[in-house]
């Protein structure tokens, strides 16, 4: 969205003050219709907002249940999901939340655990069964017992020989609840929903401070008197390659990438970068390469396989990563990636976890956006709009074997890494709510 | 412990004998894996056996396991099943808990014996599991590839087909490869393996195309993926597979197909082969002859048995096996989810260290 960064555009700003003054209702009402609309586009902006509009859903949830509150975000994260399916960070933020809330309501339920052990050993004769009233009493002690063991994280290859399940020995128990969520449901100690609050909120510094964090990285990567070849004016590229440029000299080739990109970039290198991204402040007042002494080189995207030989170096700007190491990212980043493989030239994508999805790409069409065919073919050439069918496809999808290396905010991961980091950052069960 | 003791006569009756009781266990139920076989008769052996302190389990489980392991000719499938148990049964004990070293080591044995059907349930769910997974990998109007008997891979396309597996049944196309070796060397005239699912996929209305093997290079254009089974999956991500596995997946990858693995996690065996020739098997698949060794051969009628007591068994040409790499491996479907082949290595590492 080139021209329209007034303040009162519909965007990331008006959004926040929206969430500022409204009831969450009306942000979540307001947030569906931004994604609907792509009003809301960078991936960090529907990151952010997502963690802001949850912030506020937790915050207005007057319960520190956490079977409630997971049911409610997963509520919320299905209906945004649905409005933007292609915007996969709204899903991984969301998926991050859960995560947040299963955590603290596991530590919740270890401490009490911790708690009624003590207990139970001052009086043997007790059964536990009693400081508990929703857990029927008729149980035998030894499968309470096991059903109250913090067990440490089995791993899958031995869930098949493991205890039973405490649902299949207690047919008493009602079978809609999970031990799990009869567990967390009652009264708890600790303020579950601060926490979470909390949680959010790290997650929101996160996404202000992960370009610099993936900046760090620089100077490992970046050598003097190396050619570069980067696309699009990803924020992220660009810190990249400013803070190797306060130590080092070296060429940047910065392809253009017509039509969806291209003034954005003609800005960036030019160094009359409006404020594109809404939500950057301080940023927007950097200097641009060109004043660190580097060379920066404007090539037209159809001139990349023709400057490939000469580079050492790619690195890229992504829209979001799938779990099986691919990535989406701007049109055109196919081409110069494949052309990178036909030279042997690295490829290095620069991404903050957050654009890290799980999801599985299983039908790469239906991920590729098409945007505003305007671009490539302005309406006033009206005899040809009629006549020929014009496509602008907004995103392309890399396969995982044409990148060498991801820099992400922690650290340099290999394509075949990338699952690792998937299973960290996100609960197994959340990966398909 | 009334069921040991009534055992404990039994065994003394007849000596406990676990690879009749593995080959048994795999005949009488055509659903079972070899790794839960292989489960399935260690706690068979248990219930047979008298130990009752940890080490003693432990040495007679070793044994048994090396016993079971140089009788049958193809052991990386059982072994898989063999040392998952024999590490449940290390980190159990180890573990704090009811199970752990403070706990009584009967309260372990008691679970791993009345548990066994549970055992045998769970891993045939997990089937069910790797077919929801899979589930999304099958697209409307695709057309798969496939071959070998794998039960895994027919859970999978029928649940694909089936109305009840998710909100409409999927359309799709079937490449089935047939193998000519594969034909069970005991019946030869029998119908080739695969054919049970070919039959009971046509049966759901998805049409099947049968080839030889000499024509998946030909086929592959037609395809949009090849889907495989698996005998057991090895530390770096590759598999151990029916015969003819490798070349399709050579094939897949040369043309650009995706080439999918679908198996249990409970095949994942700690096994690193460098190359088709160093799996822990023997098959004489390449045999050089001169006429002179022709004409010996049948002078002798039947072929020289004097292979020592050390000696693998060799494996017979119809069920010879190969090994895929990884690299020419997409992605392997699992009921731990979607791993890529590097993946597991990890999941192996957890159970080991």
């Amino acid at each position: 969205m080139p021209s329209t960064s007034l303040a009162l555009t519909p965007g990331l700003g008006s959004f926040l003050q929206c969430l500022k003054t409204n009831p969450i209702d009306t942000s979540i009402e307001t947030l569906i219709s931004l994604l609907k609309r792509r009003q809301i586009r960078h991936s960090r902006s529907c990151a952010t907002a997502t963690a802001c509009l949850l912030r506020g859903v937790i915050t207005s949830c007057r319960t520190n249940d956490s079977a409630k509150l997971i049911e409610r975000v997963q509520n919320v994260g299905r209906r945004l999901m649905a409005a933007q399916p292609r915007e996969m960070v709204v899903g991984n933020i969301v998926r991050r939340v859960l995560g947040l809330i299963r955590d603290e309501a596991e530590d919740d339920r270890e401490a009490e655990f911790s708690l009624s052990e003590v207990g139970s050993e001052s009086q043997p004769q007790t059964p536990r069964a009693y400081d508990d009233p929703s857990l029927p009493l008729d149980r035998d002690s030894p499968s309470l017992r096991d059903d109250r063991t913090p067990r440490p994280p089995l791993t899958s290859m031995f869930s098949l020989l493991s205890q039973p399940e405490p649902e299949n020995s207690l047919p008493s128990t009602p079978g809609s609840q999970s031990p799990g969520g009869r567990l967390f449901s009652h009264g708890s100690t600790k303020d579950v929903r601060s926490e979470v609050i909390e949680g959010i909120k790290e997650i929101i510094d996160e996404l202000g401070q992960v370009d610099d964090q993936i900046a760090a990285y620089a100077l490992d990567h970046i050598h003097s008197n190396e050619i570069i070849l980067t696309h699009t004016s990803s924020t992220t590229v660009q810190k990249f390659l400013l803070k190797a440029a306060a130590k080092r000299k070296f060429t940047v080739i910065h392809a253009e990438s017509f039509p969806n990109n291209h003034d954005a970039v003609h800005a960036t290198v030019s160094g009359a970068a409006k404020n594109e991204d809404e939500n950057l402040g301080v940023e927007a007042f950097q200097k641009p390469l060109i004043e660190h002494g580097i060379t920066v080189i404007l090539i037209p995207d159809s001139a990349v396989f023709a400057m490939m030989s000469r580079v050492n170096k790619v690195i890229l700007g992504t829209h979001s990563v799938l779990a099986n190491g691919g990535l989406v990212a701007a049109a055109g980043t196919r081409i110069i990636a494949r052309a990178a493989k036909v030279h042997q030239t690295p490829v290095v994508v620069v991404s903050g976890v957050y654009k890290l999805s799980p999801v599985y790409p299983f039908d790469f069409d239906s991920l590729i956006e098409y945007g505003d065919p305007s671009k490539v073919l302005a309406y006033e050439d009206g005899d040809l709009v009629d006549q020929i069918d014009v496509q602008n496809p907004i995103y392309d999808y890399v396969p995982a074997e044409l990148v060498d290396l991801y820099i992400t905010n922690l650290g340099g991961h290999a394509p075949s890494y990338l699952y690792r980091i998937v299973s960290d950052h996100y609960r197994k069960e959340d990966i398909s709510f | 412990m009334a069921t040991t003791t009534s055992g404990t006569t039994a065994a003394d009756a007849e000596p406990f004998d676990i690879v009749a009781t593995y080959n048994e266990l795999l005949r009488s139920d055509p659903d079972l894996t070899m790794p839960i076989a292989a489960i399935e008769a260690l706690v068979l052996l248990l219930t047979q056996s008298v130990s009752s302190t940890i080490s003693e389990t432990m040495d007679l489980l070793e044994k048994s396991t090396a016993h079971l392991k140089k009788s049958i000719p193809n052991p990386i499938g059982l072994s898989a099943g063999t040392d998952l148990f024999q590490r449940y049964l290390i980190t159990t004990l180890q573990r704090p808990g009811l199970l752990g070293p403070a706990g009584d080591f009967k309260a372990i044995r008691t679970h791993l014996l009345t548990n066994g059907r549970l055992f045998i349930r769970r891993a045939k769910e997990s089937r069910h599991k790797i077919a929801d997974f899979g589930r999304g990998f099958i697209r409307d109007g695709s057309t798969i590839l496939t071959n070998g008997g794998s039960r895994v891979v027919a859970a999978l396309l029928q649940k694909a087909a089936d109305e009840e597996g998710g909100p409409s049944a999927v359309r799709f196309r079937v490449i089935y490869v047939l193998s000519s070796t594969a034909q069970d060397c005991d019946h030869p005239n029998e119908e080739p393996e695969g054919m049970e699912t070919v039959r009971a996929l046509r049966e759901k209305g998805v049409p099947v195309s049968t080839i030889p093997e000499s024509a998946v290079a030909y086929s592959l254009g037609k395809a949009d993926m090849v889907i495989v089974g698996a005998e057991g999956v090895v530390e770096n991500g590759g598999i151990v597979s029916r015969m003819g596995t490798y070349q399709i997946g050579i094939l897949a990858k040369a043309i650009g197909k995706p080439f999918y693995v679908v198996a249990e996690s409970h095949k994942f065996v700690r096994l690193y082969p460098l190359g088709q020739y160093d799996l822990p098997i023997k098959q004489r698949v390449i045999e050089f002859k001169s006429a002179e060794d022709i004409a010996e051969e049948s002078k002798q009628d039947s072929p020289a048995t004097s292979s020592s007591g050390d000696d693998q068994i060799e494996l017979p040409l119809c069920h010879s096996v190969d090994f895929t790499p990884p690299h020419l491996i997409s992605a392997l479907i699992t009921d731990s989810g979607v791993l890529t082949p590097s993946a597991v290595s990890e999941e192996l590492i957890k159970i080991w260290f």
